[in-house]
């Protein structure tokens, strides 16, 4: 294994299509129209000398280092600005541009500390590789002179260091915090030579804007923006491509090594969701793999009162199964079941629900995605007829208008964040409908064109109100919607939304937003262009989820916006895999590629497969086991890799649901707040040590590479396959590229996948198969893949939980950048330095009728239960609202949230809970002495 | 800031942030209102504009006119150019350094007077010229540049 | 009765109210009933269908015990 290196072209590649043909050291060359000198002469292997530029940016032209000599031109032009044309003949060494050359580094020499043999970016300097380029063999001017090399060092970024003593004041960093990340937070200070790099004021890093994406780390071509990690433990020596276990956007990451030891994780300019970009999570937040509170040896226990018995593997996994056995033998074959993760790879997710089905002879499996995009699943099959996404996200470049439900990408999906940012930025519109104004609405170079700030629970009748406009006025794209729909449905939809009663001006009281703010929306969505629809939980997380999802699929469909690049309508996926873990058949009542369980067809086609007969019916979907356990007649779990204790809603409830059972069983890094209630513990593995893939929110399967050995001993596929032997159900799979095979054999969109053809062609979007062997980047393109699409009618049905005197706000809940999800992972990293506590969000209004000043403790109670937080006052919420994240589980957010649920597939309603707020005094009771039982649960006793 | 600072800012703002290339237009009034940029008004320039603070700072920081700190009660700003070089400004540089007690680039310890240099005023046909606080000053040898001395230390 | 109980009847009337709104009265039922099938398990059924039988679901809306008669 070697350090996969990547290649600067040094100017981005042109996107033109004609080409130009010119002569470069002899030698001629054809590219792109609108190419660099610089990047046709990398094109044919040439590098030319540069500081300044690098493919991720546009060129600058600032270091004077890339000179060329053009004949016919007078002067030495720099060859990353200046485009190529036809016939044009370049000469890149001459003695004169090497005198020039080597004159340009003697003076950025003169003020750089000579330090590289003790300089952490010793083998990694493209200082030092330029001074070797060039020649440099003296600095005629000395080191007396003017210099910054006493410059201080800003350490205060957990992750990175500034050392401006080393910087060359390329911009680099400053124009990738601005044209890659789009946060603007560096500058260039003061001019001449007193230019320094600034983060804000002149400040530290970590006070100023900075969202600490590693942007710039990833930009400085010195040791100027160095790793902190790097600085420790030296230069990595092998690499392996790997995806983020993050987001939802898969993001694609050089893990560099060093042996078996991590030393960072750098952006892979060819990941086609990136495009070399990350954030602060999968960039840097990955210290928890090594943590020291991660379980690496299985334990029992009798009660849950017992601390934990550590014990060997084969115990544990033996336990495991009599336990499960014992059950189903006293309370009947549906007394168990399972939750798969979308934090595992598909291969495991697969691996865990083909135990359930198998193994456990039943459909009792359903996954996390139950609490976050189930609706999509079924608001998009019924509609499109498939239950994804439907564009890639390069189709974003293309897109004119944006509009983002429920959705805050800046904190939730920051790398495509970045890239939405930067469409809007060259002019694309912005439609922004979300109670609270987050960063997209409005922050430095980003306004949105309509902020409908609606109140939380009347999303159906905010998108009944716009289409209303749309048919009424006209703006149905008539020829498509002939075309592409069922025309019966579309009349019978059009009618429906025509009502008096869904105009924007009848549903004002409704939604809280005036009239004329829906009618312009709505007409810009309609005639603006390319209009794309990017949504998140805001849209899924409520008793109208899935409505909300066909009401978005509508109005797609009814302007024509569904089949091309830059339109779309587009799910943006919680966690990693959450995709995947759909894709899988994780869910209760369908197989894997979305094949309803009462398919006798596909039931065989698996039960062939398998030697097993698949239940014909449904099992249990999460909040049912849950109450079916309360009612006693469901009493053993396997859980891998999902905290439901702390993420799923009435935690009350949860909590009742899993002390019901006799056998709960966690698969995780850590003793999260489930295994507290729980009977077995098995230690998880992260995504460094296996071997897997992860579908994107694209419907992008990546391949996740293991790159060092399970700390824990197994991988998770592998757990699962123990359990499943020693349950009496043979597996014997030697590596997750024979679980995938098995996947593309049963799964028609994936007939095409296996690791031989992702690493030939880096990630595949399903479907894949005999008509599209490479993938299908945009789908829907000549008919949607039911055939016709279908126009279903949303009427808007107000939620059940309502606010009244008792609780008259509306909580509403969300993740911020730093954090990811229950913060099992983030809070054992260095991001506890951006956020430490869950914060409560609230109006300066409904704060000042309260007494409640920020940082004052407060009582967040609702009828399910009360939990305590400071509070932090702000008009980015509207008056009758209040937010709040839920990473820490001293907070438990979910404490408050309800168990109403969408109607059509139990996806919690986290996104409105009635509450009341008053001021508190600290923790609530519960969480004075939750802290107390939760160490006291986590006790392992000592083995002698 | 004090409240009535932030009013004059938000006026200043309110009235400018509108129109095309606002931040320098809204820099210069700034200054003119205050003497120099306060520190605390670049985030509220900065949100009126869509912009960040990082970039406010970097345009404050690389014009030489643009303060960041509160000006001398009294400044002198001595034209450098050429042309009153030319005319032998370079003496009338070592007087003032001397006769004030301040280097040129500096203020007075206590900081009611500061000497700073300028680059052409436009007055190249009367030099040594010089700025002082704001008002042009022209021929600046003999008695007319002991008079100024003596005003300033007045 | 229980609490959990009265959750499957609360889940079967906003599936009613789903399909009531797509405006054909005579489909209504059977598209509740067909939902149902699809996405519960057999024990939810029976549970509600045990409790209409000890008439323990008056709060059932007209269409979703339509459909839970379909469903016997």
């Amino acid at each position: 294994m070697s350090l996969i290196t990547e290649k600067d072209f040094g100017t981005p590649a042109s996107v033109a299509t004609e080409t130009v043909t010119l002569t470069i050291d002899g030698q001629a060359v054809t590219v792109p129209a609108g190419a660099s000198i610089m990047r046709a002469a990398g094109q044919m292997g040439t590098q030319i000398p540069k500081l300044c530029a690098t493919d991720m940016l546009d060129a600058f032209g600032s270091c004077r280092l890339c000179l060329v000599e053009i004949e016919g031109r007078a002067g030495t032009p720099a060859s990353c600005t200046t485009p190529v044309a036809n016939g044009m003949v370049v000469a890149t060494q001459t003695p004169k541009l090497a005198k020039l050359r080597k004159g340009v580094m003697e003076l950025y020499i003169s003020d750089h500390p000579l330090d590289c043999l003790t300089c952490a970016a010793n083998g990694d300097c493209e200082l030092q590789d330029m001074a070797g380029a060039v020649g440099l063999r003296e600095v005629r001017y000395g080191y007396q002179g003017h210099n910054h090399l006493n410059a201080a060092t800003d350490a205060s970024n957990p992750y990175f260091t500034y050392d401006p003593a080393k910087c060359i004041v390329c911009s680099r960093c400053v124009r990738a915090c601005e044209d890659v990340q789009g946060t603007f937070a560096l500058t260039i200070a003061g001019r001449g030579f007193g230019s320094r790099v600034s983060p804000g004021q002149s400040e530290l890093f970590l006070g100023s804007e900075c969202v600490s994406c590693g942007a710039c780390v990833q930009a400085c071509p010195t040791a100027t923006l160095t790793e902190t990690k790097v600085i420790e433990i030296g230069q990595p020596e092998h690499s392996a491509i790997t995806t983020c276990a993050y987001c939802g956007v898969g993001c694609t990451f050089k893990a560099e090594m060093r042996g078996e030891e991590l030393v960072r994780m750098v952006p892979y300019k060819d990941g086609k969701a990136n495009r070399g970009h990350s954030c602060v999570k999968g960039r840097f937040a990955w210290g928890y793999a090594t943590h020291r509170e991660r379980v690496l040896e299985p334990m029992i226990r009798a009660s849950t009162d017992d601390p934990w018995t550590v014990v060997s593997w084969d115990e544990a996994i033996s336990h495991t199964a009599s336990e499960f056995r014992r059950i189903q033998a006293k309370y009947g074959k549906d007394s168990v079941g399972g939750i798969t993760s979308s934090r595992c790879t598909n291969e495991e997710t697969f691996l865990v629900q083909k135990l359930i089905r198998a193994a456990f002879h039943n459909n009792n499996v359903d996954t996390c995605a139950r609490v976050c995009h189930s609706p999509t699943g079924y608001g998009l099959k019924t509609t499109f007829g498939a239950s994804a996404g439907t564009q890639d996200f390069d189709s974003v470049e293309h897109c004119d208008v944006m509009l983002v439900m429920g959705a805050n990408p800046t904190d939730a999906h920051p790398v495509f964040a970045s890239r939405m940012k930067k469409r809007l930025r060259q002019g694309a519109k912005l439609i922004v409908i979300d109670p609270r104004r987050i960063d997209l609405v409005r922050s430095a170079h980003i306004r949105a064109d309509h902020h409908l700030a609606l109140k939380p629970g009347t999303n159906v009748a905010m998108l009944d109100a716009i289409a209303h406009v749309i048919v009424t006025e006209g703006l149905v794209n008539e020829t498509y919607v002939r075309e592409r729909c069922d025309l019966e449905d579309f009349q019978h939809w059009a009618a429906f939304v025509a009502r008096p009663e869904n105009s924007p001006e009848a549903l004002e009281a409704v939604t809280g937003v005036a009239a004329q703010s829906v009618r312009a929306a709505a007409r810009l969505y309609a005639t603006g262009g390319n209009a794309a629809i990017y949504y998140g939980l805001g849209v899924t997380e409520h008793s109208q989820g899935s409505t909300t999802v066909m009401a978005i699929a509508n109005l797609a469909m009814a302007t024509g916006n569904i089949g091309r690049p830059g339109v779309g309508v587009n799910p943006l996926r919680g966690q990693n895999n959450v995709q995947g873990a759909c894709d899988m058949g994780s869910f209760p009542h369908e197989l894997s590629g979305y094949r309803h369980i009462s398919d006798e067809g596909a039931r065989n086609l698996f039960g062939a497969d398998w030697g097993v007969t698949l239940d014909a019916d449904p099992g249990l979907r999460i909040p049912n086991m849950l109450d079916a356990a309360i009612e006693g007649e469901f009493k053993g779990i396997y859980i891998q890799g999902e905290d439901i204790l702390q993420s799923d809603p009435n935690t009350k409830h949860v909590a009742a649901g899993l002390a019901a059972m006799e056998c709960v069983v966690v698969q995780d890094l850590f003793l999260n707040e489930t295994a507290n209630l729980a009977h077995v513990f098995l230690p998880g593995s992260t995504f460094l040590e296996k071997d897997g893939t992860f579908t994107n929110a694209e419907r992008r399967i990546q391949r996740v590479r293991r790159v060092m050995s399970p700390r824990n001993g197994y991988a998770d596929w592998e757990v699962t396959q123990m359990l499943a032997r020693a349950l009496g159900y043979p597996m014997d799979y030697q590596h997750p590229s024979q679980i995938m095979d098995e996947i593309a054999r049963l799964t028609p969109s994936f007939a095409g996948v296996s690791y031989d053809r992702l690493d030939a062609l880096g990630s595949i979007q399903w479907p894949c198969n005999e008509t599209a062997p490479e993938g299908t980047p945009l789908m829907h393109m000549e008919r949607f893949v039911r055939g016709l699409g279908r126009f279903v009618v949303t009427e808007y049905v107000p939620t059940d939980e309502k606010v009244g005197p008792r609780f008259p706000l509306l909580l509403t809940t969300g993740r911020i950048l730093s954090q990811y999800n229950v913060g099992a992972q983030t809070r054992r990293t260095e991001n506890a330095a951006w956020h430490e506590e869950d914060l409560l969000e609230i109006h300066p209004h409904d704060a000042e009728e309260r007494g409640v000043k920020s940082g004052d403790w407060v009582k967040l109670a609702s009828r399910a239960g009360e939990t305590a937080l400071r509070a932090k006052i702000t008009d980015r919420v509207a008056p009758g609202v209040v937010y709040t994240t839920f990473h820490h589980p001293l907070t438990q957010a979910n404490v408050i949230t309800t168990d109403f649920s969408d109607w059509a597939t139990n996806c919690p309603e986290y996104k409105v809970t009635a509450v009341q707020v008053s001021r508190g005094n600290g923790p609530v009771d519960w969480q004075i002495s939750y802290a107390e039982k939760a160490s006291r649960s986590r006790r392992i006793e000592a083995t002698s | 800031m004090r409240d009535e600072e932030i009013a004059t800012l938000q006026a200043i703002l309110a009235d400018q942030a509108a129109r095309p290339g606002a931040l320098l237009p809204i820099l210069h009034q700034v200054q003119h209102a205050f003497g120099f940029i306060p520190k605390d008004a670049v985030p509220q320039i900065a949100l009126a504009l869509n912009l960040t603070r990082a970039e406010v700072h970097g345009v404050v920081t690389f014009y030489a006119d643009f303060r960041q700190t509160p000006p001398a009660r009294k400044v002198i700003k001595l034209c450098r150019a050429e042309a009153c070089q030319a005319r032998d400004s370079d003496a009338t540089a070592a007087r003032l350094e001397q006769g004030l007690g301040v280097t040129l680039g500096a203020a007075s310890a206590d900081g009611s007077l500061a000497l700073e240099p300028i680059y052409c005023l436009g007055l190249c046909a009367s030099g040594p010229a010089a700025l002082v606080n704001e008002t042009p000053v022209a021929r600046l040898t003999g008695e007319r540049l002991e008079r100024l001395i003596a005003e300033a230390l007045a | 009765m229980s609490q959990t109980r009265e959750t499957l009847i609360t889940m079967a009337n906003q599936i009613a109210t789903f399909f009531q709104s797509q405006g054909a009265p005579d489909l209504a039922a059977r598209d509740t009933a067909q939902h149902i099938k699809d996405f519960w398990a057999p024990r939810m059924r029976r549970d509600l269908l045990d409790m209409i039988a000890a008439g323990e679901a008056q709060r059932l809306s007209p269409i979703a015990s339509d459909a839970m008669h379909r469903l016997k």
